[in-house]
């Protein structure tokens, strides 16, 4: 029976628009978790993927000895497939001519990620079997030799039988390294170079399903002997760093827009309390216990959540699917997982949401005494202090639950509770000094001053929200049109996306004069030699301990970079540097160096300090004269340290460079092999359409979050607005019966929102000026700018949308009719 | 001998104010039998509503007790209260009070099936057509006269069939000739059902028509006599 009459009451109050509001906000609330959480997800999912296939599969353990049985069989219990890698470096001969080779020894299995590509033949080769060898093109060169000649490792001789075109877990050696030979592990023993004391690398290879893989993770940890470790494959390069922030990013400020829909929902949910209280005091006069009259109302409130929250689940996987299709037309190998976690996320917020911003108001209204049937008049719920706190709580939690971050919660929370502070002060100031407005006016201005002016603390309250939303709605457009901008900015068309390296002084004029005839883009050509740095201020660095990353050592001595650098000289600072301390070259420079910041924190460098450099068999002492922030994002050619050039002039060096080649000219880089052979091509092309395609993802949830954040603002005017229509129905009725005319009514009804709109414009807009100002400073370093453009959009946007959206909720009300009146007076009785 | 149905004992009931507690009754004490129509009149602020409110348990004493069928009032919930109202009682109230949400119809069937009354519907239009509104049943309440709208209230009231009918100045808002057929419809319906009917006015006439009067003036019983 309940439940029916529930239903009955339901059907009705979705026509008061109280509910539509709610179930609008929660709708736009889960939709917008759902899809960021999902977008964000198969952007990672498509990094994860590359990550993968870049490492030849999902998990990699590396070891110095060999992988233990056990980690195999945990693997196999969870259905995970494996594969086991031995690498060492040995002497290769062919005839009399020998090359020191990385070796790679597989098993059948690898790779378990990514494909091994040959170029010889148009297979992609998924197996190393027994006998069989394959080499990359610089073992080729140095041994003179092709596909199809003996080669001998140890005392094994084998056939090449295939030259490598791609191979998943290659190392990125820019510049150099050993040449490559892949084998098969089962050959390793007839080699007999392994030995014991050999330096040998291993690593266990594992893949499978993301939850297989992330439980067998969590499983191999205790297993693992010191001399092993978990090589973390998505935080590892700077892009995924870089996604990490951007997630973070996303998630919050979607967060502030699922924010202002709660408010909505909060209000609205309090003018719905407030319109029910009569019929509850009706229900329980004729005998609605308490318990059933909580039930019945909470029964709307769960109605509403449940469908809206559906709804929003079903937009949010279209939107998901749209984004996977466009992931997979930017990434050809990218395949869309479905996950439910974008839904538990969606389901859970709307639970947080209307737990803590609605429930609140239809609990306490459930309270109204059955004895409010015998009191005359109405009576409005006092403020609700419980309430407040409860949304507060409600928005710290959700700032805690997005960003997983207690401490940037804390701050963001503080930030807003002072925002809010802020504006209502400011709202109170301006509304009070509005008077002298009114001064020499007559009429329906003066009306409407009065009318602000009366009610100016609910006023000045929904100053607040309206500032709020305008100030969110101006920030993002801002902070998308900026940060787009300056990511393109970074990436341009024009960046260069092949390396050469390895490049004669005696071939630079030729190659020139090839880049000139291409029109090929070309940067600075720098001089190049591997180098380490081998002592600081006379304290000898030790080798950092490849199996204990991060621990600096015991004995407190300075850590080295464990490896040759590649070092340059030049006089000119490069592009994309910036000197953050000291002072770059002069004219005459005496052995100094310049070190890239991060380096000089890591070792412990200051202005003044000698570094020992051992180059190519000479010993050179240089004084660190400056530190540099370089910009790593730049796909520029950068150094962690550049020597000045009197320290080298008697060491023979090689030159690198970066062009710029368009895809439709890819065929030229054939001609440059042909021409140049000795000359090495680094494409950086896959690393920019990576970062591209990562651009284009988070643009789109920027204008997303855009979209989301308008509108909320809009429904936040709506609910603000719809909660004045019952006093302004009283007032102006009031007024109409007194003689006012409709003109004279309308007029000062739309002179009130337009003036209060304008005023959350003004407020908006110095509060998005001072925080631009702040991101400015804090992010880009750049002096503080005016935005002139803020300061005439606010208030014209304040003012147009409050009077649009008050014009279309207020119509009836603003005109009431003879009718209404006399209604009306009933009502007050 | 016949126990009362109402048996009210010292009643009083204050409340807090800015100026301190103010007495709204004082010291009421007083029977009512079964099926007796019983007037309470006064002038206004006199406490005539705050009585009605505390015999039909909307509100608990400060001092003193109300008996209703020999159950104390005050010592029971609000949700045992509210089973007792919605089974025992009816109410028919100044301004009406009709579930704006709710159609004629669906105003009327709520008390019975609040209190699990299987056959709600067909009694529903039962009364709409003893209260000559069957024509009005799928109006909402803002699309009926005053008049209209206190005959749906009648009707409600009467749905549960229940053993009291407290009425707060059901004629007040109306204008005269409506008022009459109203107070016509309220007596004639009572006397159908054999209901005791607890009758809050400040009309003479609509008094006189009650087998009982009590007068209150400041919170106090000043007089209660048979008509």
């Amino acid at each position: 029976m309940l439940s029916r009459i529930a239903w009955r009451l339901f059907k009705h109050e979705l026509s008061r628009g109280d509910l539509w509001v709610i179930a609008f906000a929660m709708l736009l609330t889960v939709f917008s978790v759902v899809t960021l959480s999902g977008i964000t997800q198969s952007v990672r999912d498509a990094l994860l993927q590359r990550s993968s296939q870049l490492s030849a599969a999902d998990l990699v353990v590396r070891s110095s000895t060999t992988p233990e049985l056990s980690w195999f069989e945990l693997a196999k219990k969870y259905d995970v497939a494996t594969s086991h890698i031995q690498s060492f470096n040995t002497m290769v001969y062919h005839g009399d001519a020998m090359q020191l080779t990385s070796i790679k020894a597989v098993d059948q299995r690898y790779p378990l990620r990514g494909s091994l590509v040959l170029i010889s033949g148009q297979n992609q080769f998924h197996q190393v079997l027994p006998g069989q060898v394959f080499v990359d093109q610089q073992l080729l060169q140095r041994l003179q030799i092709g596909v199809g000649d003996e080669i001998e490792i140890g005392m094994f001789k084998a056939k090449v039988t295939g030259l490598i075109d791609q191979e998943p877990d290659a190392p990125l050696n820019l510049f150099g390294g050993n040449p490559r030979l892949l084998m098969s592990l089962a050959d390793v023993s007839t080699t007999q170079v392994i030995q014991p004391g050999s330096q040998v690398s291993y690593r266990a290879l594992f893949a499978g399903e993301t939850a297989s893989i992330a439980t067998l993770s969590e499983q191999l940890v205790p297993l693992l002997p010191k001399n092993s470790r978990i090589q973390q494959l998505d935080r590892q390069t700077t892009l995924g760093a870089t996604l990490d922030r951007a997630e973070r990013f996303i998630l919050l400020a979607g967060l502030l827009g699922i924010i202002l829909s709660c408010c909505a929902a909060a209000v609205a949910a309090k003018r719905y309390s407030e319109r029910q209280r009569q019929s509850i005091a009706i229900l329980k006069a004729i005998g609605l216990t308490q318990t059933q009259s909580r039930r019945l109302y909470f029964s709307h409130l769960f109605f509403i959540v449940v469908s809206s929250a559906s709804v929003g689940m079903i937009f949010g996987q279209l939107a998901i699917a749209g984004s996977g299709a466009l992931m997979s037309q930017l990434l050809s190998d990218y395949q869309p997982k479905m996950s439910w976690l974008p839904f538990q996320l969606g389901g859970l917020t709307a639970l947080l949401c209307a737990a803590l911003f609605a429930a609140r108001p239809i609990w306490v209204m459930a309270q109204t005494p059955a004895l409010d049937v015998l009191r005359q008049g109405a009576k409005s719920i006092a403020f609700d202090w419980p309430h407040l706190l409860l949304s507060a709580l409600a928005v710290f939690c959700l700032m805690w639950f997005f960003s997983n971050d207690a401490r940037l919660s804390a701050i963001l929370f503080g930030a807003c509770l002072v925002a809010a502070l802020v504006i209502f002060g400011l709202a109170v100031l301006v509304l009070r000094v509005s008077k002298p407005l009114g001064v020499g006016q007559t009429g329906s201005f003066v009306l409407a001053l009065a009318s602000i002016r009366r009610r100016i603390w609910p006023n000045a309250f929904q100053l607040v929200t309206f500032t709020l939303a305008i100030f969110l709605s101006l920030l993002l457009f801002f902070l998308r049109t900026e940060l787009v901008s300056q990511w393109q900015q970074q990436l341009p068309s024009t960046a260069p996306n092949i390396f050469l390296v390895n490049i004669n002084a005696a071939d630079k004029p030729q190659l020139k004069a090839f880049f000139a005839e291409h029109q090929l883009q070309t940067g600075p050509f720098y001089p190049m030699v591997a180098g380490r740095v081998t002592a600081v201020n006379d304290d000898l660095l030790v080798e950092p301990d490849e199996n204990n990353q991060g621990s600096p050592p015991a004995d407190g001595r300075r850590e080295g970079f464990g490896r040759e650098l590649n070092l340059t000289w030049t006089q000119q600072l490069p592009p994309g540097n910036e000197i953050i301390e000291g002072q770059w070259f002069s004219d005459t420079p005496q052995a100094e160096v310049s070190v890239e910041s991060r380096q000089a924190e890591r070792l412990g460098l200051v202005i003044g300090d000698k570094l020992s450099l051992q180059i190519g068999g000479f010993g050179k002492v240089a004084t660190v004269t400056s530190i540099r922030k370089v910009d790593w994002n730049s796909l520029q050619p950068n150094f962690f340290l550049i020597l000045s050039a009197d320290l080298m002039v008697d060491i023979p060096a090689t030159e690198m460079t970066a062009i710029r080649i368009p895809p439709e000219q890819s065929a030229l880089l054939n001609d440059f092999a042909r021409s140049w052979p000795t000359i090495t091509q680094i494409s950086v092309q896959q690393i920019i359409k990576q970062v591209q395609d990562v651009i284009a993802q988070v643009s789109l949830a920027l204008s997303f979050i855009l979209g989301l954040i308008v509108a909320a603002a809009i429904l936040v005017l709506v609910a603000q607005i719809q909660s004045t229509v019952d006093e302004r129905q009283r007032e102006l009725a009031l007024l109409r019966t007194l003689g006012a005319k409709t003109r004279f009514l309308r007029l000062s009804v739309l002179y009130e929102l337009a003036m209060l709109g304008a005023i959350a414009g003004l407020l908006a807009s110095l509060l998005a000026e001072g925080v631009l100002a702040m991101i400015q400073q804090q992010l880009s370093g750049t002096a503080f700018q005016l935005h002139p453009e803020f300061w005439l959009l606010g208030p014209v946007i304040g003012a147009v949308c409050v009077t649009l959206v008050g014009s279309l909720l207020l119509g009836k009300v603003m005109v009431p009719t003879p009718a209404q009146v006399i209604r009306q007076a009933l009502a007050e009785q | 001998m016949q126990q009362p149905q109402f048996n009210v004992n010292n009643l009083g009931k204050d409340v807090q104010t800015h100026d301190g507690r103010l007495h709204i009754l004082t010291d009421i004490s007083m029977r009512i039998n079964a099926g007796e129509t019983v007037a309470v009149v006064g002038e206004s602020g006199s406490g005539k509503s705050t009585l009605l409110g505390l015999l039909a348990g909307l509100d608990v004493p400060s001092q003193g007790e109300v008996w209703f069928e020999q159950q104390p009032f005050s010592k029971l919930t609000d949700d045992e209260r509210a089973a007792i109202r919605a089974s025992k009682t009816g109410f028919v109230f100044q301004s009406f009070l009709l579930l704006q949400a709710l159609t004629a119809l669906e105003n009327i069937m709520l008390p019975a099936e609040l209190a699990g009354i299987k056959d709600a519907r067909k009694r529903a239009l039962n009364l709409l057509e003893q209260v000559g509104l069957l024509h009005r049943a799928e109006f909402f309440p803002g699309q009926l006269s005053g008049g209209e709208q206190q005959r749906v209230a009648i009707a409600r009231a009467f749905i549960t069939m229940p053993k009291v009918l407290f009425a707060d100045e059901p004629s007040a808002n109306l204008d005269a000739a409506t008022g009459k057929k109203i107070e016509d419809l309220l007596f004639e319906l009572n006397a159908q059902h054999g209901t005791t009917l607890i009758l809050v006015t400040h009309s003479p006439v609509l008094a006189a028509r009650c087998q009982r009067q009590i007068q209150l003036a400041a919170g106090k019983i000043v007089g209660d006599s048979a008509c």
